[in-house]
């Protein structure tokens, strides 16, 4: 960056790899140490607490992520142009949109929505197998009443760890890959409104990815993913690195949801109406707003948590006039819109994929955008549900129990929409279709589940136990997971131009769905009968359900690793071919591309938008025949 | 008749087999946390009101998708057929949001009602009537004996104000009384679960969390903390509470006395103040 005018651009540009991200990161950490042991030297008195040690941690992780960012090259266009340095040549864009071509190009900061949507799906796929090594991992120690072959202590950590890594996956798990993916395609454009924002959004996650995980050097975080305070405050180093990573996810969320907004508003190609958009690109635009808003909030509140462990702010600590209470409704004021935020965009998928396999026009489709909104707005008036036994005011839970309830209205139009679609079609059970109707089954039990712990009563008995845990693994890994699965099934032909097994295929979900549902139902019984969330010892008459529950989840393990092996296997060791281009012979326009789609997507402006599911069309349409129907104008 | 309404009949009819099973079946299923307190006996009852009521949905939802997809099922290279034109039914989807809020309405209201009236809410136990800061809250009227549960990493201490504050370390209650909870802690913040007579409460630091019941029938139980409080959160707990008969109560609570007498000689009495101060934040 020193010398901009001697060396050619390229040259400057092609530093912008991994290598020199993860240099910069360590240069960061290290300047973060020292800067942060400074700060938390004034701040804290030596003698009073080892708390100046948070104070270099926390600093150290966060220089990390910037120094990790700047070897990416995130800041030499911002400040290159702040400095008025002239702006980058063609050569320097073809390049920054790997228009070279080539796997070098997954591997830097790469401007090409389509190659960060990859990116986002090998990330999330870490996620989802990191994080389901957890959950083996606690599934085989819970076979025994007491601590087996692991401590108390490992037992938090990895319980820490398995959950924050699955909400990291959760977050982004359809919008990252076929949000940044297919949005802009869907919409006719040529990428999104802020390029450079949605490769940050992207780059953002590897170093969380790295800070979380490296907290079980310094001990894990107690806490779980909720981060209760006072249990935050007291707790040991690795917690610091909770509050930086998830921060660095939040920051992710909301910079992604304000780029969605902004893409999906004004990048639309000339003539394409809001109503004229996919149920995908709706699911996608709905949830950005509830990123947008409820982000920020995380933000804020681990910001607060930082300023305690580092400077004994106290804000959540009672002895000192803080207030437990101040951390649960923050944080859950971001929690319900976050689970939503992990939902709607499944919905948006599933409803996306339906009439595909249905063979029949999607029915309701107005209704469906009012579903998903509906599911939007209200999600921002129900957190106070995690708090009915918490000690707040019994006034106040009327209200919460009432607007919990009313999300069921919205809720349940997704399934009549299903419905609708169903009636009396011509369906083809492909795999992706099996992931859509085991979405359909595992999501009504989720919701249902649901609607027992909103209410008071029954929620003074089923709260905080495994009830809670079996009801929001329904949604998030009975739901949004397989509509991860299915997704990746539906769209490997257009991303890859690969297509998976389908006889494995189809035993993978039997086995996968029969796998999770042995699983949690087991759970939902055990926590009925008693039996508290996040405990490594527990009663001896509930050891018979929980062996099931594990026998089951290392049957959904299985299932999930024989996935993991059938896509390397599919795509790199020994790649499979589509059947035609189009092979399910879908009318979305995403499919009227040619393959690979180009940088740019179009060509030229995409005219003849129409809503993309006319499965009532005559049979002699092109794309019904499998063949596509390519955009009028554009070159094949 | 239409092939639409042939379909329609056929599920409304199975339907109608499968949430009659299912009612039934309910009817006779046991369900938790069963009687030991009449919090626990109004809990039990509600779970069971709600999954009357979330059942003829659930059926009719499985129903809609799995019959309308296999029986109303055509073959995959059909050519389309007129009501595949169809592209959604307002009227259809008005009815189907009304249902649905007419459900969600009932249960709000007969939630609601619940929470409001007096009876039931003693019944529900009142968690949340507390206060917030140092002072231990009041109790309802009726109440025949209180408990201060105080929480900790990780036990429960037990103190009883009218035996002159005494403590224990195991929960023992008379049976046939209505018993207010003050439920706090002086730390992190844990919960306070008594499944069999219904009583979740949060033990949060400088808040006074009041629950009160009846509690009903004798039993050793178990009570564990349900809210993650750090290392042994989960071995936060004890097999060994006892709801006794009234007698055996006092006998208990006048051995308990004299054992803890020498010790309690140099205690303040018992205090409707209490200030926890732990030792990190202290000075
Ligand atoms: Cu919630
Ligand atoms: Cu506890």
């Amino acid at each position: 960056m020193a010398t901009m005018t001697a060396a050619p651009q390229r040259r400057r540009l092609s530093h912008t790899v991994v290598q020199w991200g993860i240099v910069l990161g360590i240069v960061g950490a290290v300047v973060g140490f020292w800067v942060g042991a400074l700060i938390g030297d004034r701040v804290v008195p030596a003698d009073a607490n080892s708390n100046n040690s948070n104070a270099a941690l926390i600093v150290a992780y966060i220089g990390s992520a910037i120094g990790f960012l700047a070897g990416m090259g995130f800041f030499q266009y911002p400040i290159g142009r702040l400095l008025g340095r002239p702006r980058p040549t063609e050569a320097d864009e073809a390049f920054l949109y790997g228009e070279d071509g080539g796997k070098r190009r997954y591997f830097r900061l790469n401007l090409d929505h389509k190659v960060i949507g990859v990116q986002y799906l090998v990330v999330i796929l870490f996620f989802l197998f990191a994080g389901g090594l957890g959950a083996m991992f606690i599934r085989a120690e819970l076979m025994a009443t007491q601590p087996s072959f692991t401590s108390a202590e490992s037992y938090l950590e990895i319980v820490g760890l398995h959950s924050v890594l699955m909400i990291f996956m959760a977050s982004a798990a359809i919008i990252g890959p076929f949000g940044n993916y297919f949005v802009p395609i869907m919409i006719g454009s040529r990428g999104m409104a802020f390029p450079r924002l949605e490769a940050l959004t992207f780059w953002l996650l590897p170093p969380a990815a790295l800070i979380l995980i490296s907290s079980v050097l310094v001990g894990g975080f107690p806490t779980g993913w909720t981060g209760y305070a006072p249990l935050a405050d007291e707790a040991v180093r690795g917690m610091d690195a909770y509050l930086v990573a998830f921060g660095l996810v939040g920051l992710s969320i909301c910079l992604s949801g304000l780029n969605m907004i902004a893409t999906v508003i004004s990048q639309r190609a000339p003539g394409l109406r809001m109503t004229q958009l996919s149920v995908l690109v709706w699911g996608v635009f709905v949830t950005s707003f509830l990123g947008l808003l409820a982000a920020p909030v995380l933000l804020v509140v681990l910001v607060m948590e930082m300023l305690d462990r580092i400077g004994r702010a106290t804000f959540f600590v009672p002895a000192a006039g803080g207030s437990p209470f101040l951390w649960e409704n923050l944080f859950w004021f971001f929690g319900h819109p976050e689970v939503y935020i992990f939902i709607i965009p499944a919905f948006g998928l599933i409803l996306e994929m339906l009439p595909v396999f249905a063979r029949k026009p999607i029915w309701g489709y107005r209704v469906a955008l009012g579903g998903m909104i509906g599911v939007g707005v209200l999600s921002f008036f129900v957190w106070q549900h995690h708090l009915f036994v918490s000690g707040i005011a019994p006034s106040l839970r009327p209200f919460y129990m009432f607007s919990t309830e009313a999300i069921s209205i919205p809720t349940s139009i997704i399934f009549l929409v299903a419905i609708g679609t169903l009636w009396r079609c011509r369906a083809r059970f492909t795999v992706p279709m099996l992931f859509v109707l085991g979405f359909m089954f595992n999501f009504l039990i989720g919701g249902f589940t649901g609607v027992f712990l909103s209410d008071v009563p029954t929620d003074f008995s089923l709260h905080a136990s495994y009830f809670v845990q079996a009801h929001f693994h329904y949604t998030i890994m009975g739901a949004e997971v397989f509509a991860l699965v299915g997704g990746i099934t539906y769209y490997l032909p257009r991303i890859t131009g690969h297509e998976l097994n389908e006889r494995v295929g189809k035993i993978q979900f039997w086995v996968m769905f029969i796998g999770f549902n042995g699983t949690f139902l087991s759970l939902l019984a055990v926590g009925i009968l008693g039996m508290p969330r996040r405990v490594v010892s527990y009663d001896i008459s509930l050891q018979g359900l929980n062996i099931s529950a594990s026998l089951f989840s290392f049957v959904l393990g299985a299932s999930m690793l024989a996935f993991l092996v059938m896509l390397v296997y599919d795509t790199i060791v020994k790649p499979r071919l589509p059947r035609s281009a189009n092979p399910w012979e879908s009318l979305g326009n995403e499919w009227r591309l040619p393959h690979p789609i180009p940088v740019h997507n179009f060509t030229a402006l995409p005219t003849d938008w129409r809503l993309p599911y006319d499965y009532d069309r005559d049979d002699t349409h092109p794309a019904l025949r499998g063949a596509g129907a390519p955009f009028p104008g554009l070159a094949e | 008749m239409s092939a639409n309404r042939r379909l329609a009949v056929t599920l409304g009819v199975i339907w109608v087999v499968a949430s009659l099973v299912g009612l039934f079946i309910i009817s006779v299923l046991p369900f938790p946390p069963a009687h030991a307190s009449d919090t626990a006996t109004s809990i039990s009852n509600t779970l069971r009101l709600l999954t009357y009521l979330a059942w003829p949905i659930f059926s009719g939802v499985i129903t809609g998708i799995v019959g309308s997809m296999l029986i109303g099922r055509r073959d995959p290279n059909a050519r389309p057929a007129s009501h595949d034109r169809i592209r959604g039914n307002p009227r259809l989807a008005g009815l189907w949001v009304g249902v649905i809020g007419f459900a969600v309405l009932l249960l709000a209201v007969f939630g609601t009602l619940t929470l409001t009236n007096e009876e039931a809410a003693d019944a529900l136990g009142l968690a949340g009537r507390g206060t917030s800061g140092t002072s231990v809250g009041s109790s309802p009227d009726n109440t025949d004996i209180e408990v201060q549960v105080i929480a900790q990493q990780w036990q429960f201490t037990y103190r009883y104000p009218a035996y002159g504050g005494m403590e224990s370390a195991h929960l023992v209650l008379p049976a046939d009384a209505r018993v207010t909870f003050h439920i706090t802690s002086l730390d992190v913040t844990h919960s306070f679960w008594f499944p069999a007579i219904g009583v979740k409460a949060d033990a949060v630091p400088n808040n006074d969390n009041v629950f009160s019941t009846r509690v009903a029938v004798m039993g050793t139980y178990r009570i564990q903390c349900s809210e993650l409080c750090g290392l042994w959160h989960g071995s936060m707990d004890d097999n060994s509470a006892q709801i006794v008969s009234g007698s055996d109560f006092s006998t208990w609570a006048k051995q308990q006395q004299a054992a803890d007498a020498p010790v309690m000689q140099y205690l303040p009495p018992y205090s409707h103040t209490y200030v926890p101060l732990p030792a990190a934040y202290g000075t």
